[in-house]
């Protein structure tokens, strides 16, 4: 077990929780590594909001939403899909590796589900270390490179 | 004045004389020798400034959103503009019956900075002659091949004939080799993560944000770039690593299923800092994943514009 | 206090300042000429007709500077503590020099010093090289300036085939000669011929007379707009600029520090109000600005154009729209005609 836990991103669609516990559980019990950020579908997140992750330090982002056909807004889940999906392997050329970043789909029967996955893409990124690969936000040094 | 150029000066003449078009968009021959200007004419008399040739390096469609929907533009455009264009009309940004495309087949945009680190920086004239170019510096004449001096956008250059002109002038020419630029990005796709990270860490760290890439594109028409959002802040503001990152990620992905890989982005940065094989990476994607290839036609909707229910799952976990 | 220095001599003295001070010197890397940090045995560029690509305004006036952290928790502010050694930089184009001098008159007024410029421009020794042979687009000589200008400069060295001919103009820049011999009669002589064959090479580009009034009445000229309509409002010709020192002044708030950065009038959020008016709308407006700043408002503030004619505009402009050119065009509009917006 690393010292620091990973920092992972957790960008959850409000509609893909299906069972009262588990939405409890995300709102009121997550650990402190992982930071969520609530979203109307997935739809609404953009590759900005992705890359503002990684850049504020996330090992890792997870993202939830729902099944293809049981979107709450139709499409937006398939419309996610397209553009971050594409973005994660873009990401992946330039460094940040695929892994890091993942999408899980749930549905009904999901029950609990949601602890198991946050635990095992800890896993993942446990085995990776943290993300270096990235310039991340830090307070720069004080003025140019020359001093 | 060259045969084409004739030809080019000809039509923009008919269509400013016959009032077809309110402006003609081309080139004109400025005091920097290596860089005739992007031009607008509005008078047949001032047609006599129109030059066409190797070094005119900007894409013209980049113009095309300057201009409201209703003005009757007649452009000069290669196969990389011609389908700017044609994206920019897919993405309503001009009616296409407002346009006269004069279409070119085009042999390459001789690289100036490659002309330059040459010859020196005294260059006072180049002159071409079919696929021999001549450079008449302050010291010294020196004699090339056009190939060698191919920006190497123009190398890889898939359709250097324009596809839906409505004047054509000029012979066409072959259509080039889909593999090249396969080839490079795979090369770069082959490369160990840290590699290709240092790569990408490498092109960035030179960015002085001075936005070239983003003016010379055509497709970068947005009224505020996300960069010049302040609230909320997208990226950091000054060159600081994270910033510049920022500026070179997300730049090259809204240019995904959209760029035309003309190049125009890495002929215009002053750092000579390489974009393309960040944009290339994602349009070879588009053409693997969704046989998109940009601009192709006037109606066809890039790849994030639309949907389908079974695209394929790419790295998405589904229920055990 | 003029003094001879054998090119082969050149490496050993570097080497002695460098014992004491951080060295840069132009240096070719990723194809163009950069200041970089002197190391025994690297290849110098000072031959070379061009200048370095980045402007070295950069040593003085950092394009991104942290000004101030602050602590919203404990409602505290802290100014960086600045921490610069000293440093010489050997081989800047008088061009360059000339361009820290006109920012002196921005940056360390008396009634107003700039605390960052100033803890840097302490530390910084200028050591120029003159060049012997222009580039076709240098223009420094229309602007006031010279192929062998002094000013800002500490030291100049001018090349005399075998050995530099070094002068020295401030008590530091003398300090870092110290034990060389003096120059001789013939060698002195022999600078002054290059000096002048120099700038005699250089042709006025622009007429100078009056260009400040000229300018003024063809405020409200169509002729903006002419340079508009090719502008791609990139900010190539400012940041390349040595004597642009235009900034923003940013909260980076996902990190709590005020940042100064580099901003340029090409930009379209240069002059952007918080309520949404632009007074510079356009690019023309913004093209204009870029002119009149050099050539019309650095006469007000300090009877200098702001302008030392080095040509990275030129030469980078990616639309090719030349200073010298636009500058040729506003003189031939008369001002009479005003066109009214």
């Amino acid at each position: 077990m690393n010292a620091t836990p990973m920092k992972v991103a957790l960008f959850q669609c409000r509609w893909c929780l299906y069972s009262p516990e588990d939405q409890a559980w995300v709102d009121h019990n997550l650990p402190e590594n992982i930071h969520l950020v609530k979203v109307p579908c997935t739809g609404r997140i953009d590759p900005l909001f992705i890359l503002n992750a990684v850049q504020g330090g996330a090992d890792g982002v997870m993202i939830n939403g729902c099944l293809p056909e049981k979107c709450h807004f139709k499409e937006g889940n398939l419309a996610a899909r397209r553009q971050l999906a594409e973005f994660g392997s873009f990401l992946d050329y330039i460094g940040y590796e695929q892994a890091r970043v993942r999408f899980v789909w749930l549905d009904l029967q999901d029950r609990g589900r949601i602890q198991r996955e946050l635990a095992a893409f800890e896993r993942t990124l446990e085995q990776l270390g943290p993300a270096q690969a990235l310039a991340t936000r830090a307070p720069a040094a004080t003025g140019g490179t020359h001093d | 004045m060259t045969e084409l150029e004739t030809k080019i000066r000809a039509e923009a003449e008919r269509l400013l004389s016959e009032h077809l078009v309110d402006v003609v968009v081309a080139f004109r021959k400025e005091d920097a020798p290596l860089h005739p200007q992007p031009a607008f004419f509005t008078q047949v008399d001032e047609l006599q400034d129109l030059v066409y040739n190797g070094l005119c390096a900007n894409n013209l469609a980049n113009y095309l959103t300057r201009h409201p929907q209703e003005t009757r533009i007649g452009m000069v455009v290669r196969g990389c503009e011609n389908r700017s264009v044609n994206a920019l009309v897919v993405e309503k940004q001009h009616t296409r019956e407002n346009l006269v495309l004069i279409g070119i087949p085009c042999e390459g945009i001789l690289d100036w900075r490659h002309i330059v680190a040459l010859t020196g920086e005294n260059v006072l004239s180049v002159e071409e002659n079919g696929e021999s170019v001549c450079v008449h510096t302050r010291e010294n004449t020196f004699a090339f091949s056009r190939v060698e001096l191919l920006h190497p956008s123009c190398q890889r250059c898939l359709h250097p004939n324009p596809i839906s002109a409505d004047v054509l002038l000029g012979e066409l020419k072959p259509e080039g080799d889909p593999e090249l630029m396969r080839l490079r990005i795979e090369a770069l796709e082959n490369l160990t993560l840290e590699e290709r990270n240092a790569w990408f860490r490498h092109e960035a760290e030179r960015c002085i944000r001075c936005y070239a890439c983003r003016e010379a594109c055509p497709m970068c028409y947005c009224t505020e770039c996300f960069v010049d959002h302040t609230e909320p802040r997208w990226s950091e503001s000054g060159v600081t690593p994270a910033g510049m990152q920022a500026w070179h990620i997300v730049r090259a992905f809204h240019q995904t299923g959209r760029c035309t890989s003309c190049g125009a982005c890495e002929r215009a940065c002053p750092m000579d800092i390489q974009m393309t094989y960040l944009t290339d990476k994602l349009n070879l994607d588009m053409i693997d994943a969704y046989q998109f290839e940009v601009g192709m036609d006037t109606t066809t909707q890039p790849p994030f514009a639309t949907l389908t229910l079974d695209d394929k799952n790419r790295f998405i976990t589904r229920g055990k | 206090m003029a003094y001879r220095l054998p090119k082969k001599g050149l490496d050993q003295t570097l080497r002695a300042w460098a014992e004491q001070s951080k060295v840069f010197a132009p240096q070719k890397r990723e194809g163009y000429a950069q200041f970089l940090p002197w190391k025994a045995g690297v290849e110098l560029l000072l031959d070379e007709p061009h200048n370095t690509r980045f402007p070295p305004k950069a040593f003085l006036l950092p394009q991104s500077e942290t000004l101030l952290t602050y602590n919203r928790k404990l409602n505290q502010l802290e100014t960086p503590t600045l921490q610069i050694s000293p440093r010489i930089i050997f081989g800047i184009r008088p061009c360059d020099a000339h361009a820290v001098a006109l920012l002196d008159t921005v940056f360390a007024t008396q009634e107003n010093p700039d605390p960052y410029w100033r803890a840097r421009r302490e530390q910084t020794i200028l050591i120029g090289v003159g060049c012997n042979q222009p580039a076709t687009t240098c223009f420094c000589t229309s602007v006031g300036s010279s192929p062998f200008d002094h000013a800002g400069l500490d030291a100049i060295f001018t090349d005399i085939g075998e050995a530099y001919l070094v002068e020295t103009f401030t008590e530091r820049g003398e300090a870092l000669f110290a034990g060389l011999p003096q120059a001789e009669a013939n060698d002195e002589g022999q600078a002054r011929s290059i000096q002048q064959q120099a700038e005699a090479g250089l042709t006025p580009a622009f007429a100078t007379d009056n260009l400040k009034d000229h300018l003024d009445q063809i405020f409200d000229s169509s002729l903006w707009n002419e340079f508009a309509q090719s502008c791609l409002g990139c900010g190539i010709c400012t940041f390349l600029c040595p004597t642009c020192f235009c900034f923003d002044i940013v909260d980076e708030a996902q990190r709590d520090e005020r940042v100064r950065n580099w901003d340029t009038c090409m930009f379209r959020i240069y002059s952007l109000e918080a309520s949404g008016h632009n007074p510079r709308p356009s690019r023309a407006e913004r093209t204009r600005q870029r002119l009149m700043h050099k050539f019309s408002y650095w006469i007000e503030h300090a009877n200098q154009f702001g302008c030392t004619g080095c040509g990275r505009c030129v030469r980078y402009c990616p639309v090719g729209l030349d200073i010298r050119a636009m500058l040729r065009k506003a003189a031939a509009t008369p001002s009479e005609v005003v066109h009214a917006n």
